[in-house]
Parts: C-alpha cells; sequence; structure tokens
C-alpha cells in the first residue's frame, strides 16, 4: 500500500506542493493509525500532514479528488442472466466487457496503458491521445464495428438490450480510460512543461513577451518576489550601538556580584530603506518599466517605503495609484497617462530634483530605468550629480544590449558616471539579479 | 487500540463542545493526529476564528495543564527557556565563604586547599539555582501539559531555531546541565497569523490546520454554544448577516469571536428582531475599522433583508 502513497507524494509535487521525506514519513505513520478504508478522514489527514499552507491546502485538496476518483462507478446495467444473445458477439472487448469483472478490466487497461507508454505523458494537451491510444489497444475499433453491424442489421426501430448494453459499457469504459489517464499525467507529467515555460519567460527579452501571456508572467514575477522577499526580511539584525542601558548591565551582572562588567548598550534600529524609482515609460522602454514595477510593487513586504516616478518628458509620481489599485490597472493607467511622447531626461530629472531632492538621504537608493536616449537635449548631468551626492546609492538599469550604449542619442556614459552602479536589465532573470542586489545593498 | 479513528475523532467533537467550542471535523481530526503522532500543531488562519481558544479547550478537554507562553519580537531562551536565579546564588557564594573556613582549616599549601575545595560539593549550578520559564516548565511537568506557543510570527528567527529541538525532541539541552528530557511529551500547539513566513524548518516538524472563517450552519453552533440566551430567529439573522459582511470587500473581516460579542451586545440591548437601525448602531461592535463601517452602513439595508429572508425560510422549513 505504500506505493499508493508514493505515487500521491509524487503527484502532490507536480502539482507545486512541497512535500518533504520526512512528511512522506508522517503521512505513512498516520496512514497505519487511520487506514484507507475511510476516504474523507484520509483526505483530511493528508491535508494536515502534507500541505501547509493555505495555498498548498487547495491544491491539495484538488490533487486528492484527482488521484483518488477511481471508485467503481454505478452502472446502469441489464439483468446479465436476460442477456440469452450473449455468445453472439465476436470481439474480445465486447466479451470482456460483458462478462469480465471490474478488476480484470482495470488490468487490462493498466496493460494497455503500459503498451501505450503512458509514462511519457507530459503535457496536459497530450492526455485525449493517450486516451485514444489505450482505448484502440484494447481493441475499441472493433467493437465499434460491431456495434454498426448490430446497428444496422437490426429491423425494428428500438435498439436491441445486448446493443444498449454494449453502448452502456462502452461510454463507461471510455470515461474509466480517461480517468486513468488524468491520474497517470498526475504522475508523469506536467512539471517539466511548467518549468520549461517559466524558463522561457524569464530569458526572454522584456519587451517581447506577448501580451497575452501578461497573466502568466505576472504570476511568475509574483513567485520570483516571493522567494526574493522571503530572503530578505530574515532582518539581519541591524542594530547600531546606542546609549548605555542601565537597568540591563544590573540585571545581567547578577552572575558577576553585581560588579558592572559586562556592558549593555540599548540598541537603535535602524529604519527602513528609502528606494525611489524613477522609470522612463517613453515608447522604447515602457514595456520594461512594466515588469519593474510590477516586480518591485510584488515587493511591499520588504521595502515599505518605495516611491515611483514615471515620465517620459514631464515627471509625475505613481506610487499612490500602485497603493490603491490592483497592479496590472495601476500599470496601465500609468503607462497611459504619461507614457508614449519622446523622452527627456534632462526635464525629468529637473522634475525629480524640484519635486524630492530634499527627501533624499544617506538611506535613499535611487533606481532609474531608462534607455538614456535623450533625442539630443539638454543632459542635465549636474543634476544626476547633487542626486548621487545626497542617495546612499544610484541605480542605473538599461534595457539595451551593451553594445548599443552611446550609440545614436544615447548618452549613458555621461549618465553612468554618477552612478553607484549601472546594470543591463533585458529579461526578467536579470531584473531579479538586479533587485537582488538592491535589496542587498539597500537594506 | 480499542477505537477507530472515527470513533475517537467523534468523541474529540463531542468532548470539546461540552467545554464551549464547536469544530469542524478538519480540527478534531488535527487533535486526534496531534495526540496520536505526538507532534506539534501549527495553527494559521485570521484573527478572531479560535486558534488560543482550541489550546485552551484541549487542555480541558485532555484534563492537562494548559502552559502558554505568548511570542513578541525579542522574546528570548531567558524569558522562554529557564534563567538562573542570580540573586540565590549571590547569596549561595556568601554561605559558602564561610562554610569555605571550617574546609580549608588546617590545609597546608596551595595544593592541598584547591584539593578540598575540588572535593566540595558544588550546586552553583543546579536544579536548586534553575528558574523554568514556559518552555522548560511543559517538558518537566509530572502529568503532562498542553503548551500554547501564541503568535510564533511575531517572535525572532532566532526563537524560531530554538524552538526546533524541542519540538522534534521534546528535550532541551542546558550547557551547565546536559539535556533534560520530557517523560510525558506535552500536546504543542503553536499558533500564528501570518505576519511573516514561518520557516519551513520549523514547518516540516509541524501538523498544519489553517482553520478559515466557519460556514453558516457552523456559525449558528457556535453562537449557540456561546450564547445561549439568544433567541433562535435573532442567532440564525446576526450569522446570516456577517455572513453577508464576510462577502464585501473589507480591510478587517469580521470573524467569530466579533459575531458572539455581537449577539451579547444584541441581548443587552434586549432586540428581538434585526433591523436596519440595531444593524446600524451596533456596527462598531463587528468592525474595527471606519473605512470598513462607512463601506457596510451602504450596504445594511440589502444585507438585513437578505438575512431575515433567508431566516424565515429556514424556520419554514
Amino acid at each position: 500500500m505504500e506505493k499508493v502513497l508514493t505515487d500521491f507524494v509524487k503527484a502532490l509535487r507536480n502539482s507545486n506542493v512541497r512535500v518533504s521525506p520526512a512528511e512522506t514519513i508522517d503521512a505513512v505513520s498516520v496512514i497505519d493509525s487511520v487506514g484507507y478504508e475511510d476516504k474523507e478522514l484520509l483526505k483530511r489527514t493528508l491535508s494536515i500532514v502534507l500541505s501547509k499552507t493555505p495555498d498548498e491546502k487547495v491544491k491539495f485538496n484538488a490533487c486528492f479528488d484527482d488521484f483518488f476518483s477511481d471508485e467503481i462507478k454505478q452502472q446502469v446495467s441489464v439483468d446479465m442472466d436476460q442477456l440469452s444473445d450473449i455468445k453472439d458477439v465476436d470481439s474480445d472487448l465486447a466479451k470482456k466487457l460483458l462478462e469480465g469483472s471490474q478488476g480484470e478490466l482495470m488490468l487490462s487497461i493498466a496493460d494497455a496503458a503500459e503498451e501505450a507508454e503512458i509514462r511519457e505523458i507530459r503535457y496536459f494537451t497530450q492526455r485525449s491521445v493517450f486516451t485514444r491510444r489505450i482505448l484502440e489497444k484494447m481493441g475499441v475499433g472493433k467493437l465499434e464495428d460491431e456495434l454498426m453491424q448490430l446497428g444496422s442489421s437490426r429491423e425494428d426501430e428500438l435498439p436491441s438490450d445486448l446493443e444498449q448494453e454494449l453502448r452502456n459499457q462502452l461510454t463507461n469504459l471510455r470515461e474509466r480510460v480517461s480517468d486513468y489517464v488524468q491520474q497517470q499525467f498526475l504522475l508523469h507529467g506536467d512539471v517539466s512543461g511548467e518549468q520549461l515555460r517559466e524558463q522561457i519567460f524569464k530569458s526572454m527579452n522584456m519587451a517581447q513577451i506577448d501580451r497575452s501571456y501578461l497573466n502568466e508572467v505576472h504570476s511568475l514575477v509574483r513567485k520570483m518576489a516571493k522567494k526574493l522577499a522571503n530572503l530578505h526580511s530574515r532582518r539581519k539584525k541591524n542594530f547600531k550601538k546606542g546609549k548605555l542601558d542601565i537597568r540591563k548591565t544590573i540585571r545581567d551582572n547578577w552572575v558577576n556580584q553585581g560588579i558592572l562588567f559586562n556592558l549593555s548598550w540599548a540598541y537603535k534600529k535602524v529604519d527602513r530603506p528609502k528606494i525611489y524609482v524613477i522609470c522612463d515609460v517613453s515608447g522604447s522602454v515602457g514595456a520594461y518599466a512594466r515588469f519593474m514595477l510590477m516586480f518591485l510593487f510584488s515587493l511591499t513586504e520588504v521595502v515599505s517605503k518605495l516611491r515611483a516616478f514615471v515620465f517620459s518628458s514631464n515627471l509625475g509620481e505613481v506610487t499612490n495609484d500602485f497603493k490603491d489599485a490592483q497592479l496590472d490597472e495601476a500599470i496601465e493607467k500609468a503607462l497611459q497617462k504619461h507614457g508614449g511622447g519622446s523622452t527627456d531626461y534632462g526635464q525629468a530629472l529637473t522634475d525629480f530634483v524640484s519635486l524630492c531632492l530634499d527627501e533624499i538621504d544617506k538611506k535613499t537608493t535611487v533606481v532609474i530605468l531608462g534607455d538614456a536616449r535623450n533625442n539630443f537635449g539638454p543632459e542635465k548631468a549636474h543634476l544626476m550629480k547633487s542626486i548621487n551626492e545626497r542617495a546612499k546609492q544610484v541605480f542605473w538599469l538599461n534595457p539595451e544590449g551593451k553594445y548599443r550604449w552611446d550609440t545614436g542619442d544615447s548618452v549613458m556614459t555621461t549618465y553612468s558616471a554618477y552612478c553607484t552602479k549601472v546594470f543591463q536589465c533585458g529579461n526578467i532573470d536579470q531584473l531579479e539579479r538586479v533587485i537582488s542586489t538592491l535589496l542587498k545593498t539597500a537594506i | 487500540m480499542t477505537d477507530g479513528p472515527n470513533k475517537i475523532i467523534k468523541n474529540i467533537t463531542k468532548g470539546f463542545a461540552k467545554h464551549g467550542y464547536i469544530c469542524s471535523e478538519q480540527i478534531a481530526t488535527a487533535v486526534y493526529l496531534a495526540s496520536e503522532l505526538e507532534k506539534p500543531i501549527l495553527i494559521e488562519g485570521p484573527p478572531g476564528v479560535g486558534k488560543t481558544e482550541l489550546a485552551n479547550t484541549a487542555a480541558l478537554y485532555f484534563k492537562k495543564e494548559m502552559i502558554r507562553l505568548q511570542c513578541y519580537e525579542g522574546l528570548d531562551e531567558s524569558k522562554a527557556l529557564y534563567e538562573w536565579r542570580y540573586g540565590k546564588q549571590l547569596l549561595y557564594t556568601q554561605i559558602l565563604k564561610e562554610q569555605m573556613q571550617e574546609v580549608l582549616e588546617g590545609a597546608k599549601g596551595l595544593k592541598e586547599s584547591l584539593d578540598r575545595l575540588m572535593k566540595f560539593e558544588d550546586i552553583f549550578f543546579s536544579e536548586d539555582f534553575l528558574e523554568t520559564r514556559p518552555l522548560l516548565e511543559a517538558l518537566t511537568s509530572e502529568k503532562g501539559s498542553v503548551l500554547l506557543i501564541d503568535e510564533v510570527d511575531k517572535s525572532d528567527e532566532e526563537f524560531e531555531a530554538l524552538l526546533l529541538e524541542i519540538l522534534s525532541e521534546f528535550q532541551i539541552s542546558i550547557p551547565e546541565l546536559g539535556v533534560r528530557k520530557a517523560d510525558v511529551k506535552p500536546l504543542v500547539v503553536l499558533t500564528s497569523n501570518n505576519s511573516r513566513e514561518i520557516g519551513d524548518a520549523l514547518k516540516r516538524r509541524c501538523l498544519h490546520l489553517y482553520i478559515p472563517f466557519p460556514d453558516a450552519k457552523l456559525e449558528r453552533q457556535i453562537v449557540q454554544a456561546r450564547v445561549p440566551d439568544i433567541s433562535e430567529s435573532m442567532q440564525i439573522q446576526l450569522v446570516n448577516f456577517v455572513q453577508g459582511i464576510r462577502e464585501l470587500d473589507l480591510k478587517k473581516l469580521p470573524a467569530i469571536s466579533e459575531t458572539i460579542d455581537w449577539a451579547k451586545t444584541v441581548i443587552l440591548l434586549n432586540s428581538e428582531e434585526l433591523d436596519a437601525k440595531l444593524a446600524e448602531d451596533t456596527l462598531n461592535v463587528l468592525l474595527k475599522h471606519q473605512q470598513d463601517i462607512e463601506v457596510v452602513k451602504k450596504e445594511i439595508p440589502a444585507l438585513v433583508s437578505s438575512a431575515t429572508e433567508t431566516s424565515d425560510g429556514k424556520s419554514l422549513n
């Protein structure tokens, strides 16, 4: 019986529920005491042992229902004794359907599935193919031919009992095979497919990701952001020594007969960092800004003081839009309001400086996303210099490949002189790396 | 094993109900597994669905002592595990000084005095001077206990690591005394409001129970158990109303504890029937944010009418 459980655990892992070997062992010992008989009880029990977040519980329930669905279905069947013409059927499958027991039938499904190489099933879409293949291996073709004959040979309008029964059994068989395939798919399928998809999205240039995939990419970004947040929310002991804590010192030094030997300090907590993001949302870079903002605003757990500005020529703040509305809406709104138009970095910097240069201090990280293509306008690099002098660090993310920097109207070098670090940031993988660096250094 | 698991679970449900805690099958199963496997349960869920209450009731049901440890930022081992009684230890050294005179009397040379000193029994670090804190107390409790570690998510990462040894081995190592192992393993209940993600290592060691808001039927039973004075029609209306509110998009949804408070309020006010005015006047019992109250105020007529309608339907049946 342990095989059933390990298969189930495998199916769970395939549907993205993380189950450790230790938990599997727990599950085995749990089953020892509750048994397999009561399905509801088994479900409740395993849910407690194997799934450990509300999200996983939902997946667990779906997976469990799928996996243990092969209950023997009640059939509408004609009394066998009345089928005196039972010997008249020719095909093996028909005989098996009419005479064989449930167990035998299951066994022959499994055999046929083995022959059809069900283990190779990988993708959701292959299920119907495999169902058909298994049915064929079982000899459904012959049975269908026979049914046709029965149908055409009958004289009156009503189908005979035998024909009716065969048709019922066939429908039943189809359902059963498709259930079986579904179960096998849970065991063998999908994971590699999904991972492949994610891999492609991650390494694809962000501007080229089709809009129809946005939802999927969004959930991918959220997943990555969650991972990063988990990593960085392990709040390091970011304390700074402050005043002498007399009460604690006296208490701690009871051990030393009251001689103040070990001094204790009242620690001062360092504030959470401030991050200011300035995004170019003009035509060429708008797509990148979308993902950048998506990523950052999925990180609110870790970066609490985040302000976002977007510009193409004039600069505007969009922080509140993101806080109140849904992420997708907010991004659309920001792109619509400020996007398009020709880029003017000089103007944008002027706006930013007049808007919040005073608020930038030594805890602030300024992140600028843009291709630095300034349409040959005034660069106003001295503004970058003053930002750089006040801020803790200034990052510039450029979505263009490095070989294109400084070509045409790009003035990357002029600006990069005043940046702490410059990154190329064209796909989601790179974006993740940059944001990880950002979190590491900003905190 | 005399009883089947299903029977034991039913007994737990009944036993808990006797102490005023109405639990779903899922909860009863979790309690059964925790006592069967001797593993801690980690309970998550929105605030006010009875996570802490579950531990209290379990203590009553199993007739064990309840030991509670409230977690907060900065909780460390001297407050959770044990501490030395420094004051007593100081006094002890004072006594020792006087005793020493006698012990060392007549000793010749440094070596001999040192030998005698070594032979002298030393109890500076011993059980006598050990001040037990909740965790150690739960382990050393002779009759066994129910240990509630409340709101683990509020504590620091370091504290979580400290819990690992206790939760998997049911032992604590005290450097000066060695390993203390529990004779009777306590039933451990951890609760979390998910203000931060609990580490995987801790989760792996625990059974995991998620308590969601109850459905109407269960909530009615709970209100009935907690506020027995309430009339049946009123109780149905209240629960329907609250269930309606939970469908809305609010900052903080009302939990069971709020429903119970509301039921008590309604009894205090001697109201027989739920109407828009009563709902509006007492809304602040249910909702804790001004914004939420404003959102719900607009919906009150609709909520009240649907709540009373369905209750009429129910009572006809």
